[in-house]
C-alpha cells in the first residue's frame, strides 16, 4: 500500500472535512498544499481506514492508504482468499453433492471407475510389457491416479474464472478464492480414487518403509500450491484467449502418453535420463516412490521445487498485472 | 456511517470476442451509445463510463437512469466492488449487497432451501446462522414448498423473489438494485419496497437503475441522468427524471411509419 502522511488542520469541523475529502481524492501534491497551510500543531495518529478522517481531532497527522499497488492488491487476494477457507471448503463440498445428485453410487463412482480402468489397464498392459502384474498393477494404480489429480487441476483450471462467472459479476470476493475451491474439490475426488491404493498394496504386497511415507505429506502440498498456480495462470489466460482449453486439453492427453505412468523409466533403457526432462514426472515421481518403496529419483525433489517455484512467480506476475481485468473477461 | 464516494470513475474496456472491425461497425449501426474508440492495437475500447462523480451518503435512496447502454450497469458493478474502476478512484464504508441479476449466485441444480445456505455463504454468513434465518426468507419469499425443487424449475419472477427474500434477510448497509427487480408481481413489489423503506429509516443506502420513472418517483429521493457514461444531470429525482424524459423525447426517432408499414 502507497501511503502519504499528511496533516488535518485545527480549523472548525467542515473545513476539517474539506481537507480530508481532498487529501483523500487529491494527489500527493495537493496533500502538500494543505501541509504548508496547516503545520501548525501535530501529533502522530496512525490510521488506516479512511472513515476514520472525519472523526479525528484537528491537528492530528493521519497516515492516508494510497491508492492500492498491483502488487499489494495481488498479495491482499491471494491471502484474505486463503483466509475465506470455511467458504471455498463448503463450496468445493457442495460442488461434489451437486456433481453426483441423483446418482445411487454418488462419489463412489470415481473409486470404481479408477478401479476399473486401472484393472483393465493393467491386465493388458502387463502382458504387453512382459511384467508380472504384481509388479506392475501398483505403480499403474498409484500413477493413474496422480495424473488423474494433476490432469483434472490442469483441465479444470481453464475454467476457474469462467465457470464461476456469474459469482464474479456479482458479489465482490478474492478471485484466488475460486483457485483454492478448485484445488480443494480436486483433493477431494483424489481421495475418493487413493482408497484404491491401500487395496492393490494389500492385494500385492510390498515391503513399506513407514518412515518414508512422511515424505508424502510435503509432496502432497507441494502438488497442490502448483495447483493454485496453475489454476490461477491457466484460469486467467483462458478467460482471455478461448481457444487455450482445448489446446490445453491436447497437450494433456499427449503428455499422459509421454510421462511414466503406464510404463517405468527403465523401460526407456538407455534414454531413461529424458524422463527427468518432463517436469510432470517429479509430481508422480515424489508420491509413488515411497508408497511402492522405490528410491525416488535423485532430481525429482529439485525439479519439483523448482517448478513450483517457476509456476507461482509467473503465476503471481499475472495476477498482480491482470487481476483487476478478470471480471471484464468473463 | 455508511458512504458511495466517486470522484472522475472511468471504466474503459476493450472487446476481444469476435471481429473487431465487423464488431464495430455492429456497435456504431445500433442504437447503443456507447464511446468507442480504437486503441494502438486496434482492438475495441468501450468507454462505459466516462469522469463520473457523486457521492451517496447515509439514508439516502438514490437513482441511476439513462438509455439503454448509458453505463447503468457498469456503474452498478463499479459500486458493487465488482469492477474496478480504470481510472478515478471509488470508495464505500458499509457491508454492501448487490442485487444485479435474478440468476446469478443462485445454483440452478441447487433446491430453494440449498441455494438460500449458498448464497447466504458468499454474503459471508456461515450456514448455521443462515440456517436460523431460512424460515424468515422462506416466509418473506412466500414460496412454500417450492424451496424444496431445484431452483432451475422456478420462473423469474419466483427467482426474484428468492434473491430479494435472501439478499435482504440481513439489513445491508449499502443495498444496489438493478431494474430485474420489477420482474415481481405487484404484491409482491409492495412488501419489497415496505422491507427497502425500512432498512432507510435505519440509515442506509439504496442505489436503484431503473427504466420505470414511476418506480423510480415512488422510491427515490435524488439521483443521475447518465448519458453515453457521463452524469448528464444530477439532484432531486423530479428534476432528473424531467432531463430523462427530455432525452428520449428529443431522441424518439422522427420515423415515416408508412415506410416501416411497407417495409413489413
Amino acid at each position: 500500500m502507497g501511503r502519504a502522511v499528511c496533516v488535518i488542520g485545527r480549523d472548525d469541523g467542515s473545513r476539517l472535512a474539506d481537507t480530508a475529502r481532498c487529501l483523500f481524492f487529491g494527489r500527493r501534491k495537493t496533500y502538500q498544499k494543505h501541509l504548508g497551510t496547516d503545520q501548525s500543531s501535530r501529533a502522530v495518529a496512525k490510521l488506516t481506514h479512511l472513515e476514520a478522517i472525519h472523526n479525528t481531532k484537528p491537528g492530528s497527522v493521519v497516515d492516508i492508504p494510497g491508492p492500492p499497488t498491483r502488487f499489494g492488491s495481488a498479495v491482499n487476494d491471494i491471502a484474505e482468499g486463503f483466509r475465506q477457507n470455511w467458504l471455498w471448503v463448503r463450496l468445493a463440498h457442495q460442488d461434489m453433492r451437486l456433481r453426483y445428485r441423483g446418482s445411487v453410487l454418488g462419489p463412489l463412482w470415481q473409486t470404481l471407475t479408477t478401479a476399473i480402468m486401472i484393472g483393465a489397464i493393467g491386465l493388458i498392459y502387463a502382458k504387453l510389457f512382459h511384467t508380472e502384474l504384481e509388479d506392475y498393477l501398483p505403480m499403474l494404480a498409484v500413477g493413474l491416479i496422480l495424473w488423474q489429480f494433476s490432469a483434472g487441476m490442469i483441465t479444470e483450471g481453464c475454467s476457474t474464472f469462467d465457470s464461476v462467472r456469474g459469482i464474479i459479476q456479482q458479489v465482490k470476493l478474492p478471485f484466488s478464492l475460486h483457485a483454492y475451491r478448485l484445488v480443494y474439490r480436486n483433493i477431494l475426488v483424489l481421495a475418493h480414487s487413493l482408497v484404491i491404493v491401500p487395496i492393490v498394496l494389500i492385494i500385492f504386497p510390498h515391503p513399506i518403509d513407514w518412515l518414508r511415507l512422511l515424505e508424502l505429506g510435503p509432496g502432497f502440498v507441494l502438488i497442490a500450491i502448483n495447483g493454485v498456480a496453475v489454476s490461477i495462470l491457466l484460469g486467467m489466460i483462458s478467460a482471455r484467449f478461448r481457444d487455450v482449453p482445448p489446446i490445453v486439453a491436447n497437450i494433456v492427453q499427449v503428455v499422459f502418453f509421454i510421462t511414466p505412468i503406464m510404463w517405468p523409466p527403465s523401460a526407456l533403457g538407455e534414454y531413461n535420463w529424458s524422463v527427468t526432462l518432463n517436469p510432470l514426472y517429479p509430481v508422480i515421481d515424489v508420491i509413488r516412490a515411497p508408497l511402492l518403496g522405490q528410491p525416488t529419483e535423485p532430481h525429482s525433489w529439485t525439479i519439483l521445487i523448482m517448478v513450483t517455484a517457476a509456476n507461482c512467480a509467473v503465476s503471481f506476475l499475472f495476477f498482480s498485472r491482470f487481476r483487476s481485468r478478470i471480471a471484464f473477461w468473463v | 456511517m455508511s458512504f458511495l464516494r466517486l470522484r472522475n470513475v472511468s471504466v474503459e474496456f476493450p472487446i476481444y470476442h469476435g471481429s473487431s472491425r465487423s464488431l464495430k461497425k455492429v456497435l456504431l449501426a445500433s442504437s447503443t451509445r456507447g464511446n468507442l474508440a480504437r486503441d494502438a492495437r486496434d482492438r475495441i475500447n468501450v468507454r462505459a463510463l466516462n469522469e463520473v462523480s457523486f457521492e451517496v451518503r447515509d439514508g439516502e435512496r438514490f437513482a441511476l437512469i439513462g438509455p439503454n447502454g448509458a453505463g447503468k450497469t457498469t456503474l452498478l458493478k463499479v459500486l458493487a466492488g465488482v469492477f474496478e474502476p480504470t481510472h478515478g478512484r471509488f470508495a464505500s464504508s458499509g457491508q454492501v449487497c448487490s442485487l444485479l441479476d435474478t440468476s446469478v449466485g443462485l445454483n440452478a441444480d441447487a433446491t430453494g432451501y440449498e441455494n438460500i445456505i449458498l448464497r447466504g455463504m458468499y454474503m459471508g454468513l456461515r450456514p448455521r446462522d443462515m440456517r436460523e434465518r431460512a424460515a424468515a426468507v422462506a416466509e418473506f419469499s412466500e414460496l412454500g414448498d417450492y424451496l424444496e425443487m431445484p431452483v432451475r424449475t422456478y420462473s423469474a419472477g419466483m427467482m426474484v423473489r428468492l434473491s430479494f427474500a435472501i439478499s435482504t434477510c440481513v439489513p445491508p448497509d449499502i443495498l444496489i438494485m438493478d431494474e430485474w427487480l420489477t420482474a415481481g408481481d405487484a404484491q409482491f413489489l409492495a412488501k419489497a419496497q415496505l422491507r427497502i423503506e425500512e432498512f432507510v429509516r435505519n440509515s442506509s443506502i439504496l442505489v436503484l437503475a431503473s427504466h420505470s420513472m414511476e418506480l423510480v418517483e415512488q422510491w427515490c429521493t435524488r439521483g443521475i441522468l447518465l448519458h453515453q457514461g457521463r452524469v448528464s444531470t444530477m439532484g432531486p429525482i423530479k428534476e432528473v427524471v424531467a432531463a430523462y424524459r427530455r432525452l428520449t423525447d428529443a431522441s424518439m426517432p422522427q420515423q415515416d411509419f408508412a415506410s416501416v408499414a411497407s417495409a413489413v
